[in-house]
C-alpha cells in the first residue's frame, strides 16, 4: 500500500511545524550540553546533531511530495550552501517520487489533450517507466509507430506549490546557512515556476533540438499535438544513466568520447549559442553504448549576456595566468566583488579556486580517473569563495557567473 | 419499433440537457417548463410527457449523468485490470467529470435536496440505487479475486461510499482553487485511507465500536440524547442515517 499522505495546508504547517520545534530542540540539547564536553566530544556531538537534523528535515521533505522534492533536489545542487551531510540525505531524493495511480495518469491526459491515453495514442503503457520529480514517464507509440515518452505532471501540483514555498521558507531558518537558504529558495521558486510549465520546456526542447547540433550529443524530438501545459510527448531516447551504464563496464573509448561530447556541449553552447542547459541532474543524461549522450529535460536552462560571453575567456585567461587584477577586473565587470582584497585572502581563497579552475584546462587533456577528489574539492573551495563573495546590486549567483556547472 | 425507442431517448436527453441550460441561467424557481421545451424545441405538452415536473427534470438529470459515468467507466478497456482503489477513485472522478460541465446545475440539485431533507432523498433514490449498484459491482468483484478479505457490514459499504461521494461533491463545489486541483488531492489522498480501511478490514471494527459505545454510553443519557435531537442538524443527520438502512 501506498504511503497514507498528509492532506492540505494545515497539514502540510503540521509537519513543517513539528519538524521545525524538533530541529531546534536538538539545537538546544546540544548548546545545552556543550560547555561539559571535550572539544573532541563536541565535534562528534555537532556531527551528530547535523546527522539528526538532516533526517528529520530529509522526512519532512518527502512528506511534502513534488514541490519538495524537487526543492531538495535543487538545493542539493548548490553546494556552497548547504554541508555535506544534509546534501547526502538530500541527494536520496533523487529518483524517488511516489507513484501517480492509473486515475490520476488518465485524468491527467484527459484534462491536458482532451482525450483519454487509448484514443490518442496506438499503445500507451499505463505503469511508468521513470519518475519525474514532478510527475512520472509513460511509453507510448504514436499512430505511425514512433516510440515516445509522456511526461505527465501530478495533477493539481502547480497549485500546491506555491503554499509548499512558502512552508520550505518557514524551514529554512532551521538550517545552517538560513540567509543563503533563503535567499536560493527564491531563485528555487522561480525556476520551479519555470520547470512546471512543460510548454516552455516544449519550446526550449525544440529549440536546442534545432540548433544544438554536436556529434556525439541527441536531443529528442517534441511531439506538440501531444504535449500540453502539463504534459510533454518526446522522442523516446535509447541508452541509460550515469550509473547504470557504467555498470556495463563500457569502454575507454566510449567513456572518453561521452566526456569529451558532454564538454563540447557546453563550451559551444556558452559560446555559440549563449544558452545552457542547466540541471545537470543524473537523471537527464542517458549514456548510449557508442558513449554518445542523449540530453533530456530543457525545463531549466540558462541565457547568457553577450557581455558575459565576452568577458568568460578573459576571466579563463586571467585564471589560467594567475592574474589576481584581472580575474578581479572581470569579476567586477559581472557584478561581483570581493573585499578585502588581501594577501591572505588572495592565497586562502582565491588561488585554490583559480588553481582549481584552470587545472583540467591546463593540458590537452585531463584524466577524472587519476583527479578522483577533483569534484569533491571544489566543496570546500567555492564555499570558502562564496564566503568572501559580494554581489553588486545585479546580483549573478556565483555558480552562473562562473559560467559552468561545479557540481 | 426499435428506432422509436431510441428516438424518444434522445428526446429525453435533449430536454434533460436544456432543461440544464435554463435552470443554470434562470434558476431553479424562475425556470418554466415551457422554457425548457423551447430550448429542447419539443412541443409544450411533450415535455409533460417525458417529465411531468420540474423536480423530475432535476433528478432525471441526476440519473441520466449515472448512466454516462457508468458507460464511460464501461469504456476503459484495462478497467478489470485496476485495483479496487483505483477503480472507487475512478468511479469518483468519473462522477466529477461527467458533472463538470453542469456543475451549477448541482449545485441547485444540492441546495434542494441536502437543504430540505424531506424532498430531496427520495427522489435521489434512482440515482442513488444506479451508483451504489456500481459500487457492489466493485467491491464484489475485489472480493471474489481474494484482493480485498470478505467485509463485514459488507451491504452498508455502497452506502457509505454513496455518503462520501457526495461529500466530495459538496467539497467540490465549493473548491475554488485553479483546475479544482485541492479537490483531486483530497480524493487521491481519501481514497488511500478508503483503500487501507477495505483492506484491514477495519469497517467491521469501528461499527462494532460504535455500537459499543452507543449501547453502552449514549442510551443511558437518554435525556441529553433527548434535547439534542431537537437540534435541527441531527434531525436532518438521524434522518438521512435512517434513510440509509
Ligand atoms: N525522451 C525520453 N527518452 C527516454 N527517457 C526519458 C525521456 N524523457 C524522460 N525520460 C526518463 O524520465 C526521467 C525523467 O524525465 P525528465 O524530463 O528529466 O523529468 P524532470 O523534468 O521531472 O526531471 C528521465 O531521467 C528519463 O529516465
Ligand atoms: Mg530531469
Amino acid at each position: 500500500m501506498e504511503s497514507v499522505l498528509p492532506e492540505g495546508k494545515w497539514a502540510r504547517a503540521g509537519i513543517v511545524g513539528s519538524t521545525a520545534l524538533k530541529v531546534g530542540l536538538r539545537e538546544v540539547q546540544h548548546k545545552v550540553k556543550r560547555p561539559f564536553m571535550s572539544l573532541e566530544r563536541q565535534q562528534a556531538d555537532k556531527l551528530d546533531t547535523d546527522d539528526k537534523n538532516a533526517e528529520l528535515i530529509f522526512n519532512a521533505l518527502t512528506q511534502l511530495r513534488g514541490t519538495a522534492l524537487k526543492v531538495a533536489q535543487m538545493l542539493s545542487m548548490e553546494v556552497e550552501i548547504l554541508p555535506e551531510r544534509y546534501r547526502k540525505e538530500l541527494e536520496k531524493s533523487f529518483h524517488q517520487v511516489p507513484p501517480l495511480n492509473r486515475v490520476l495518469v488518465r485524468k491527467a491526459i484527459q484534462e491536458q489533450l482532451g482525450q483519454p491515453p487509448e484514443y490518442l495514442f496506438t499503445s500507451f503503457n499505463d505503469q511508468a517507466f521513470a519518475a519525474a520529480s514532478l510527475g512520472q514517464v509513460h511509453y507510448a507509440t504514436l499512430q505511425d509507430g514512433i516510440a515516445v515518452a509522456v511526461k505527465i505532471q501530478y495533477p493539481g501540483i502547480h497549485v500546491a506549490m506555491k503554499n509548499d514555498m512558502k512552508l520550505m521558507r518557514k524551514l529554512a531558518p532551521n538550517l545552517p546557512n538560513p540567509q543563503m537558504v533563503l535567499q536560493s529558495l527564491e531563485e528555487v521558486g522561480a525556476r520551479l515556476q519555470e520547470e512546471v510549465d512543460y510548454a516552455h520546456e516544449a519550446a526550449t526542447t525544440q529549440w536546442f533540438a534545432e540548433h544544438l547540433k554536436i556529434e556525439g550529443i541527441h536531443i529528442p524530438q517534441v511531439y506538440p499535438k501531444f504535449s500540453a501545459a502539463r504534459i510533454l510527448t518526446t522522442e523516446l531516447m535509447g541508452g541509460q544513466h550515469l550509473d547504470a551504464w557504467l555498470a556495463t563496464n563500457p569502454s575507454q573509448e566510449a567513456r572518453n568520447r561521452a566526456a569529451q561530447s558532454l564538454y563540447d556541449m557546453m563550451v559551444y553552447s556558452v559560446r555559440e549559442l549563449k544558452r545552457l542547459h542547466v540541471d545537470p541532474n543524473p537523471g537527464n543524461y542517458l549514456f548510449h553504448a557508442d558513449g554518445s549522450v542523449s540530453l533530456i529535460d530543457f525545463g531549466c536552462t540558462k541565457q547568457f549576456s553577450a557581455e558575459f560571453i565576452h568577458i568568460l575567456p578573459q576571466l579563463l585567461k586571467a585564471f589560467l595566468e594567475e592574474d589576481v587584477e584581472a580575474i578581479l577586473a572581470a569579476y567586477r565587470i559581472l557584478g561581483m566583488d570581493h573585499k578585502p582584497t588581501t594577501e591572505h585572502w588572495y592565497q586562502e581563497v582565491l588561488r585554490p579556486f583559480a588553481h582549481w579552475v584552470a587545472l583540467p584546462l591546463q593540458t590537452e587533456s585531463f584524466d577524472f580517473g587519476q583527479h578522483q577528489d577533483y569534484t569533491s574539492n571544489a566543496r570546500e573551495i567555492i564555499q570558502r569563495l562564496s564566503q568572501n563573495t559580494k554581489y553588486l546590486p545585479k546580483r549573478i549567483p556565483l555558480k552562473r557567473a562562473i559560467g559552468f556547472p561545479i557540481y | 419499433m426499435k428506432i422509436n425507442e431510441q428516438d424518444k431517448q434522445l428526446t429525453k436527453v435533449r430536454i434533460l440537457v436544456a432543461a440544464v441550460d435554463v435552470i443554470t441561467i434562470r434558476g431553479f424557481k424562475n425556470a418554466t417548463m415551457r422554457e425548457i421545451a423551447k430550448e429542447a424545441k419539443v412541443g409544450d405538452a411533450t415535455i409533460y410527457n417525458y417529465f411531468p415536473t420540474k423536480e423530475k427534470l432535476l433528478y432525471g438529470y441526476c440519473e441520466y449523468v449515472q448512466q454516462q459515468v457508468m458507460q464511460e467507466l464501461k469504456d476503459i478497456s484495462n478497467f478489470h485490470e485496476y485495483s479496487v482503489q483505483e477503480q472507487l477513485q475512478q468511479l469518483v472522478e468519473t462522477t466529477l467529470q461527467i458533472w463538470l460541465p453542469a456543475r451549477e446545475f448541482l449545485q441547485q440539485v444540492f441546495e434542494l435536496s441536502f437543504g430540505a431533507p424531506l424532498v430531496g432523498f427520495t427522489h435521489l433514490e434512482e440515482t442513488k440505487r444506479l451508483f451504489t449498484a456500481m459500487v457492489v459491482d466493485i467491491l464484489d468483484a475485489a472480493i471474489e479475486a481474494g484482493e480485498l478479505p470478505e467485509q463485514p457490514y459488507r451491504e452498508l459499504l455502497p452506502r457509505l461510499f454513496w455518503d462520501y461521494a457526495n461529500g466530495i461533491l459538496a467539497y467540490w463545489l465549493k473548491d475554488n482553487s485553479e483546475g479544482f486541483a485541492n479537490t483531486t488531492q483530497v480524493i487521491d489522498r481519501s481514497m488511500e485511507i478508503i483503500a487501507a480501511i477495505l483492506q484491514t478490514g477495519m469497517v467491521g471494527k469501528l461499527l462494532d465500536l460504535v455500537s459499543f459505545l452507543f449501547r453502552t454510553h449514549i442510551m443511558t443519557h437518554t435525556e441529553v440524547l433527548k434535547s439534542l435531537s431537537q437540534a435541527p442538524d441531527l434531525v436532518a443527520s438521524k434522518r438521512r442515517f435512517m434513510e440509509g438502512k
